[in-house]
C-alpha cells in the first residue's frame, strides 16, 4: 500500500511537472535567455538582462505588456544550449530567444531559431560565421569578429611590427579571433605568424611557447584566449623572461574583469579591441559604471555587461514598434522587423547600432566600431585607456 | 505494484508465445507516442525523448563492458566522439559553409560506416582491458577517451573550436527525417533494437563468459573462457552502441558537433545513469537514462536568488539528488527490479506449493 501510494505521487508530480511546463501565459512578452552562467561574471550578465527586465516591468511594461524573461544556463556547451532553445521556442513558446555567451553555442542555435521562425538577439558571441548563415532572424549587439581582426592588424602593423606570435586557445572566439588578425596580418602587411601555437581552452602551461617565443625576439604576442586562460598566459610571458618591449595583444576576452584581476601586474600594457570601455568619459559610461560597481560590485564592468545592457534597450526599442496581434508566429514575424528596423542606437557601445532587413552579415552585424582599449594598471583595481576608436565598412573582412 | 506484476506476468506470457512479440507490441505501442505529446503537452517533449533514446544506447551499451563484463571503462564518451564526427565528416559536403573536412557520402551509408569505424575504436580502447584492471583500467581508458575530445579540439578539418556545422539530416526519398518526430521513428526503432539485442548478448553463451570474467577471470580463465577475447569482445559491442548513438547525435538537427559535447562531465552524467539503473541490469540502464535526463531537464532553468543574486542550482539539486539515490539505492533501480522479481518469483511458487498441497489433500 505505502508503494503504492509511493507511485501515485510519483505519477503525480511527473504530471504536474509536466502540467506546469506546458502552461503558457497569454498575455505576457515571452522573452527566452540562455547563458554560460559559469562563473561570477557569466551569473552576473544574467542577472543584468533580468534586473534591466524587471525595471521595464515596473515601469509599466511594454505598451502594457509585461515581459515574462526565463533565463537558462548552457554551460557554454552546444548540446546543451540546443536543448534549452529547443524548450524555449516549443515549450515556453517565447517571443524573442536571446543567446548565447559562447560563439560553440550560438553557431547551432542560429539554425533553430531560423527554422522555427524566432527573432535571435546574440548578446556576446563574436564568430564571424554566426551571421553568415543567412538566417533572416538573427541579430547581433556585439561587434562580429571580423572587425576586431581588421582593426588589432592595422593597430599592430603601423605601431608595433609584423613579427607577431600567436597563442591561440581552441574555443571558437578565440580561434576566430587568431584565424582574423592572421588573415589581416597576411593582407595588409603580406606577414605570416613569426610562431602559433594552439592550445586547449582552458590551458594552463605556457611556459614551453614562451620559452621559444622569447628566442624569437618577437615584436608582439597576440594572446587569443578566454579570460582566465589568457591571464595565465600573460603572467607566465613574464615569467619566462619576455620583457616589457615585446608587446602583448589580447583578444576580446581582454575585456573581461579576470583579465587584468588574475594578471595583476602582467597586464600592465596589454592592449586588446572591444566594443566598451570602462574607460569611456561619456556621461552615460559613467552613469553605466556607477550602476554596475553599486549594483554587482564591479569596479570596472566588460563589453559583456554594455552589450547585456544595450541587448535589452534595444529589446525595449523594438518590442514597444511592435502591435502584437496574439497570434505568436505574427508577433514573432513583427518583433523580428522591428529589430530590422533599428537604426542608430547610441547606447555604451563603441558606435551606432544598426540593423536591417536582409539576411546577410552587412545586416546583421549591428555594431561596426571597435575600441582599441589598453590596460594602465592591472589588479583588483584595474584601470584603462582608450588608444583609438575605429568604424569599419560593413562588408569588411567578408570573404 | 500489482499493475507493475501484472504487466510483467503479461510480457512472460507473451515471450512464451514468440521472443519477439512482446518487443513488437511494445514497438507498436511507442509509434504513436510523439502525436500524444505534441497533442496533450508540447513539441519540445519530443526533443527530449529523442535525446532520451540516445542516451538509452549509450547506457545499454556502456552497460555491457561495466555491467555485464566488469570492466571499469571511462572511455566510452571517447567512442560516442569518433561515432559522431566519423559519420558527420563523411555526410558533410566537401567544402562546405563551416570549412570542415567533407565526403559528401549519403547519410545512411555514413551512419554504419561511422559504427564500423567505432567499433575498431572500441577494440583500441580495450586493449589496456588485457593488461589492466579496476582503477588502472579506468586511467588508461579516460586518458584514450579524452585524447579523442583533445584530438578534434585542435584539428580544424574535424570542426577544432568552431565545431561541425550544417550536418545533414538522413532522409528518405525527397523527405528529410529532420522534424523532432520523423527523427523519434529513427531513435526509437535504434533504443529498441539496441535493449533487444542487449538482453540477448546477455542470454547467449557469450553473455555468460562476459560475467564469468566479470565473477572472477582467473576462475573464468580456468573454465577454458578465452578472457582476452571475450574482454575485447565486450568493448566492441559496447563501442557499436557508443558510435551508434553518436552517428545518430550527429545527423539529429540543427546537425552540430563541437568537442564540448564529449568531455568528462558527458563521461560522469553517463556513469550515473548506468550505476542508479543499476549495473548489469539492462533495464537498469534504460530507466537511469530516462530519470538522469528527466531530471536534467527539469531542473535545470531552476534560478535561485540569494540576496537579489540569481545562483543556477540545477548542479547542486541534480548532484544531491543523485547522491540521495545512490545513498539509499546502493544497488540503483535495477536492483529494486531484481528484488520485485525474485519476490515475484517467490509467491508464485509458494502459491503453486500451497494450490498443489490443497489438491493432495
Amino acid at each position: 500500500m505505502k508503494l503504492k501510494n509511493r507511485i501515485l505521487a510519483g505519477a503525480l508530480t511527473v504530471g504536474v511537472c509536466f502540467a506546469a511546463a506546458a502552461t503558457t501565459y497569454a498575455d505576457d512578452i515571452r522573452v527566452g535567455i540562455t547563458m554560460r552562467m559559469v562563473s561570477e561574471n557569466g551569473q552576473a550578465y544574467g542577472q543584468m538582462m533580468m534586473d534591466e527586465i524587471k525595471g521595464i516591468n515596473e515601469a509599466g511594461g511594454i505598451n502594457g505588456h509585461m515581459i515574462k524573461a526565463t533565463l537558462m544556463n548552457d554551460e557554454c556547451k552546444s548540446d546543451k544550449g540546443v536543448a534549452n532553445a529547443n524548450k524555449l521556442v516549443f515549450q515556453e513558446k517565447v517571443h524573442l530567444l536571446i543567446g548565447s555567451s559562447c560563439s560553440s553555442v550560438t553557431l547551432p542555435i542560429v539554425d533553430v531559431t531560423a527554422k522555427a521562425g524566432v527573432p535571435q538577439l546574440v548578446p556576446h558571441s563574436t564568430n564571424s560565421k554566426i551571421t553568415q548563415k543567412g538566417s533572416e532572424w538573427v541579430f547581433r549587439v556585439p561587434v562580429s569578429g571580423r572587425y576586431y581582426g581588421g582593426v588589432n592588424a592595422k593597430y599592430v602593423g603601423e605601431n608595433i611590427g609584423t613579427k607577431i606570435a600567436y597563442i591561440c586557445a581552441a574555443d571558437a572566439a578565440s580561434v576566430g579571433d587568431c584565424a582574423n588578425m592572421e588573415k589581416q596580418m597576411k593582407a595588409r602587411f603580406g606577414v605570416e605568424p613569426a610562431y602559433r601555437a594552439d592550445v586547449q581552452e582552458k590551458e594552463v602551461d605556457f611556459r614551453a611557447h614562451m620559452q621559444k617565443i622569447k628566442s624569437m625576439k618577437v615584436d608582439g604576442i597576440l594572446v587569443a584566449a578566454l579570460a582566465e586562460t589568457m591571464a595565465r598566459a600573460l603572467v607566465q610571458s613574464y615569467e619566462a623572461g619576455i620583457g616589457e618591449d615585446v608587446r602583448r595583444i589580447g583578444s576580446s576576452s581582454a575585456s573581461n574583469a579576470p583579465v587584468p584581476k588574475i594578471a595583476g601586474d602582467a597586464a600592465k600594457g596589454v592592449f586588446f579591441t572591444a566594443a566598451y570601455a570602462a574607460a569611456d568619459q561619456r556621461p552615460i559610461a559613467k552613469l553605466f559604471n556607477e550602476m554596475v560597481k553599486a549594483r554587482y560590485g564591479i569596479h570596472a564592468p566588460d563589453h559583456d555587461f554594455s552589450q547585456a545592457y544595450d541587448l535589452v534597450r534595444i529589446m525595449e526599442i523594438a518590442l514597444k514598434n511592435t502591435a502584437l496581434t496574439g497570434s505568436l508566429a505574427d508577433d514573432r514575424t513583427a518583433i523580428r522587423d522591428a529589430i530590422a528596423n533599428v537604426k542608430g542606437y547610441e547606447g555604451l557601445a563603441s558606435g551606432p547600432i544598426s540593423f536591417c532587413a536582409a539576411a546577410t552579415p552587412q545586416c546583421r552585424d549591428g555594431n561596426r566600431t571597435a575600441v582599441l582599449i589598453g590596460y594602465t594598471k592591472g589588479g583588483e583595481d584595474f584601470e584603462t585607456e582608450v588608444l583609438a576608436r575605429v568604424t569599419m565598412e560593413e562588408d569588411f573582412g567578408l570573404e | 505494484m500489482i499493475v507493475l506484476s501484472k504487466l510483467a506476468d503479461l510480457f512472460e506470457d507473451l515471450a512464451k508465445r514468440h521472443r519477439l512479440l512482446p518487443w513488437l507490441i511494445a514497438y507498436v505501442l511507442l509509434l504513436p507516442l510523439p502525436f500524444v505529446l505534441a497533442g496533450l503537452f508540447n513539441e519540445y517533449l519530443i526533443d527530449l525523448v529523442n535525446r532520451i533514446c540516445l542516451f538509452i544506447l549509450l547506457a545499454v551499451g556502456l552497460n555491457i563492458v561495466k555491467g555485464f563484463c566488469g570492466q571499469v571503462t571511462v572511455g566510452h564518451i571517447g567512442l560516442y566522439a569518433i561515432g559522431a564526427v566519423t559519420s558527420a565528416v563523411l555526410s558533410l559536403e566537401p567544402g562546405g559553409f563551416g570549412g570542415a573536412l567533407g565526403f559528401g557520402w549519403p547519410v545512411w551509408l555514413s551512419i554504419p560506416t561511422a559504427v564500423l569505424v567505432t567499433a575498431f575504436a572500441g577494440l583500441i580502447i580495450g586493449l589496456p582491458s588485457v593488461r589492466l584492471q579496476g582503477a588502472y583500467l579506468a586511467l588508461a581508458t579516460l586518458g584514450l577517451g579524452e585524447s579523442v575530445r583533445i584530438f578534434i579540439a585542435v584539428t580544424p578539418a574535424l570542426g577544432s573550436s568552431t565545431g561541425l556545422m550544417m550536418i545533414p539530416a538522413p532522409s528518405v526519398g525527397s523527405f528529410t527525417l529532420d522534424s523532432f518526430t520523423s527523427y523519434y521513428y529513427i531513435v526509437m526503432t535504434a533504443a529498441l533494437l539496441g535493449i533487444y539485442f542487449s538482453f540477448s548478448i546477455l542470454r547467449s553463451a557469450t553473455g555468460r563468459a562476459f560475467q564469468a570474467i566479470r565473477e572472477d577471470t582467473t576462475a573464468a580463465a580456468v573454465n577454458g573462457i578465452n578472457v582476452i577475447q571475450y574482454k575485447l569482445l565486450a568493448f566492441v559491442f559496447s563501442a557499436v552502441y557508443a558510435g551508434l548513438a553518436g552517428a545518430l547525435f550527429a545527423h539529429m538537427q540543427p546537425g552540430y558537433l563541437h568537442h564540448n559535447n564529449f568531455t568528462v562531465i558527458e563521461m560522469v552524467t553517463l556513469l550515473l545513469m548506468v550505476v542508479l539503473g543499476g549495473i548489469g541490469n539492462v533495464w537498469g540502464g534504460v530507466i537511469g537514462a530516462i530519470v538522469v535526463a528527466i531530471a536534467y531537464d527539469q531542473t535545470k532553468d531552476l534560478v535561485f536568488y540569494f540576496m537579489d543574486r540569481p545562483i543556477v542550482i540545477q548542479p547542486l539539486v541534480f548532484g544531491l539528488s543523485m547522491v540521495l539515490l545512490v545513498m539509499f539505492m546502493p544497488r540503483g533501480i535495477g536492483g529494486w527490479i531484481e528484488d520485485f522479481q525474485r519476490n515475484r518469483r517467490f509467491i508464485r511458487r509458494s502459491e503453486e506449493r500451497l494450490s498443489g498441497s490443497t489438491r493432495n489433500t
